[in-house]
């Protein structure tokens, strides 16, 4: 199955990219993708401690379950205000 | 999800956010006070002088943040109407990045709710912040926001 994936701030920079299609196996949860996108991305394992996930735009535990068509964001510590 | 109060304001945009007229809106003759909160853009950080900040944000989840902060605060405290506005893009110097007003019969409450307004969207709201200086631009520090604990639960049986 496939998920979106989309990346704020200084991840954002890093990669060039705001969001990328990714494919997970059935079953995958949070932390599986994160590993996934990893390969492709190496520079991101640095930044784990320091991120927190969203699946559909709520904040979600690492080990949240997936579904087809989820829209998850990596995000770094927020700086609104 | 918080239709019960259509005078709300809660937005995310890219013009300057007109102070007054937020503040002018949230007020009705019901109430005995408006406390505003006005975030400006400081000409300083950590010891070196400041250019104009640029704020980007996970518009969608922010506004989906925005209107909990707001629907907690009309749970929780008497009070009438709230505007929380945030901008985006680059902001110059004196500038305002956030704009809160919160309408109350009594002070107490509209102060209070302001309060827990702007404090939990500087800790929940998905927006960053990059501040430039003369020699190069560094990501503000953040706050990273609570999520809810892994539960054993969550994870599908493995054997």
């Amino acid at each position: 199955m496939t998920v979106k994936v989309l990346y704020f701030g200084r991840l954002k920079e890093l990669f060039g990219a705001a969001e990328e299609v990714v494919e997970v196996r059935e079953g995958a949860v949070i932390e599986d993708l994160f590993s996934r996108c990893s390969v492709a991305r190496p520079e991101l394992r640095k930044f784990r401690a320091s991120l927190v996930a969203a699946r559909n735009q709520e904040f979600a535990a690492w080990n949240t379950p997936l579904c087809a068509g989820d829209e998850v964001g990596f995000l770094p510590p927020v700086s609104g205000g | 999800m918080t239709a019960s109060h259509p005078e709300d304001r809660i937005e995310i945009t890219r013009n300057r956010i007109p102070n007054a007229e937020i503040a002018a809106q949230v007020r009705t003759d019901e109430d005995g006070a408006v406390a505003s909160f006005d975030g400006c853009v400081r000409n300083h950080s950590h010891g070196r002088a400041t250019l104009y900040l640029e704020y980007e944000a996970y518009e969608e989840m922010a506004l989906v943040k925005m209107r909990e902060i707001a629907a907690h605060i009309h749970a929780n405290y008497p009070i009438r109407r709230v505007a929380i506005l945030h901008r985006l893009g680059r902001l110059e110097i004196g500038e305002t990045s956030v704009f809160i007003a919160v309408s109350a019969a009594h002070r107490a409450a509209a102060f209070d709710a302001c309060r827990y307004a702007i404090d939990t969207l500087k800790k929940t709201v998905p927006i960053w912040k990059k501040e430039f200086f003369a020699d190069g631009a560094v990501w503000a520090d953040g706050e990273l926001p609570p999520v809810p604990a892994e539960t054993p639960a969550a994870k599908p049986a493995s054997n």
